[in-house]
């Protein structure tokens, strides 16, 4: 039996939760069919969460899913442009016309869902961001120069979590947008998604005594985003995400982390999110994503 | 004697890619490798170590290159940082002070030295004092600053400890960086 899964018309890191919770148990049984015929747009989050998905189905031994494209030509259009198909060809079994991915000129997706698999492709992906970056940060978004440097620090530090802690390959994708309903402004969005073990289980065996009853996917989180441990006893580690989360608090970012049943965000002033989700449908691995709004002038 | 140690060259040795980026810590570990082997092959006083041509250091490599050399003591030789971006900067600034550790930095072409990390605010203070003034004793910095001689020597250990300053009977040098 095959089972439906229909993909969000608006695919991001809200809609993310209802598209977890149709996949309910987790491995499922049935065979899947991702429709996303109906989306009308998916951000960077969305479409790492969806090969994730299919990843996560492929590393359970569970059938090759199906994945029916979106009908809308822009939308396909892009999902090429941004290398989704290209990745996707080898985790699901696609239906529809796919476009072959075409570019022209300076685009706004900074970084093509990548793979990210070994140190050697955060390399790959830190020297592919650095001119875009720039372009972007420092022309369009209105940040100081150094920042295009913390944001490639942020982004390397983001990838070099799935080669140290997943224990499985995970993906990357970098783009920058309009924010019209959340801020009305441009933003830059990093979207790092694993199929790995989840936060929870990768921190367990170190610190889950001290959480004791307290102990699951968002304690796991929240020691790690706030309290920056990590599964590592040498004492240099966990300072990445302890980085990103203040360099975040200087522009008014907001990183959001969900592993397993719960989401940590730390939240800027012009986004309603709630800090910490818990008893969210179970997703596989770990899902970053970190957001850079365009600076606003400050009044003299 | 010095020696400067080129980082932009161990990198690419190291990852055998025309990269510019010290990122990531398997990258980070075998640049440090190649430093300690250098460092066994030499007797000098002071290590450069040249980031010139780097174009970012992530954490991990900070940790990896620079906090982890100073925490095994390796080498009897103090490390000078040179050739440093101002982002650079903040990579390792970071964290060394998450380790309670500190290193001396000179921009380029300059002289005048940055600490970066982590000292006692007593030791920052001896620390500029010496860079400014050339070699002094403990009673030379208790009146260069209005300080009791006790916490000079005690500010002084800390420098000597962290190898930031070259002790010699009762004087204590700034770090060569020529």
């Amino acid at each position: 039996m095959t089972r439906v899964i229909e993909v969000p018309a608006h695919f991001d890191d809200r809609s993310f939760d209802s598209f977890a919770e149709g996949l309910g148990e987790w491995p499922p049984e049935e065979k899947l069919l991702f429709d996303a015929r109906g989306t009308q747009w998916a951000s960077p989050y969305g479409l790492i969460g969806l090969l994730t998905a299919g990843q996560a189905l492929a590393e359970s031994r569970r059938e090759k899913p199906l994945l029916t494209v979106p009908v809308a030509d822009e939308v396909k259009r892009y999902w090429a442009r941004a290398g989704f198909f290209q990745q996707a060809s080898e985790l699901f079994e696609l239906h529809g016309k796919v476009p072959r991915a075409t570019v022209t000129g300076p685009s706004d997706v900074l970084l093509d869902v990548t793979p990210v698999r070994a140190s050697e492709d955060v390399h790959s992906v830190v020297d592919k961001i650095s001119e875009g970056a720039s372009r972007i940060l420092h022309g369009e978004l209105g940040l100081e120069m150094k920042a295009t440097l913390r944001f490639s620090m942020a982004l390397s530090e983001a990838c070099q979590n799935i080669v140290e802690h997943a224990g499985t390959s995970g993906w990357v994708a970098v783009q920058a947008y309009t924010f019209r309903r959340r801020l009305g402004r441009r933003v830059v969005v990093i979207a790092v998604s694993d199929a790995g073990v989840g936060f929870r289980r990768s921190l367990e065996s170190t610190h889950a005594k001290r959480f004791g009853e307290r102990w699951g996917d968002g304690a796991a989180l929240e020691a790690a985003l706030i309290q920056g441990v990590s599964r590592f006893r040498d004492p240099g580690r966990g300072q990445g995400l302890a980085f990103i989360k203040r360099f975040l608090d200087q522009w008014e970012g907001k990183i959001s982390i969900r592993s397993g049943t719960a989401r940590l965000s730390i939240v800027p002033p012009w986004d309603e999110d709630v800090p910490l989700s818990e008893r969210l449908s179970f997703f596989p691995g770990s899902q970053v994503q970190i957001i850079i709004p365009a600076q606003q002038e400050r009044p003299q | 004697m010095i020696e400067t140690i080129r980082i932009g060259h161990l990198l690419r040795e190291a990852v055998s890619a025309p990269y510019r980026n010290l990122v990531t810590r398997p990258t980070g570990a075998a640049v440090r490798s190649r430093i300690e082997e250098a460092l066994a092959r030499s007797n000098c006083g002071t290590a450069m170590l040249d980031f010139s041509g780097i174009e970012l250091v992530d954490l991990s490599c900070a940790d990896e290159v620079v906090a982890k050399l100073l925490l095994a003591g390796r080498s009897a030789c103090c490390f000078v940082l040179q050739g440093l971006r101002e982002d650079h900067h903040e990579a390792i600034d970071h964290v060394l002070s998450h380790h309670r550790l500190a290193v001396a930095a000179v921009p380029p072409g300059g002289c005048e030295f940055r600490l970066l990390g982590w000292v006692p605010p007593d030791a920052r203070e001896a620390f500029a004092c010496i860079c400014d003034r050339g070699p002094l004793t403990a009673s030379d910095v208790s009146r260069a600053l209005g300080w009791p001689e006790v916490r000079s020597r005690e500010a002084l250990r800390q420098l000597a400890l962290r190898r930031l300053v070259r002790p010699a009977g009762e004087l204590y040098h700034p770090l060569s960086t020529a």
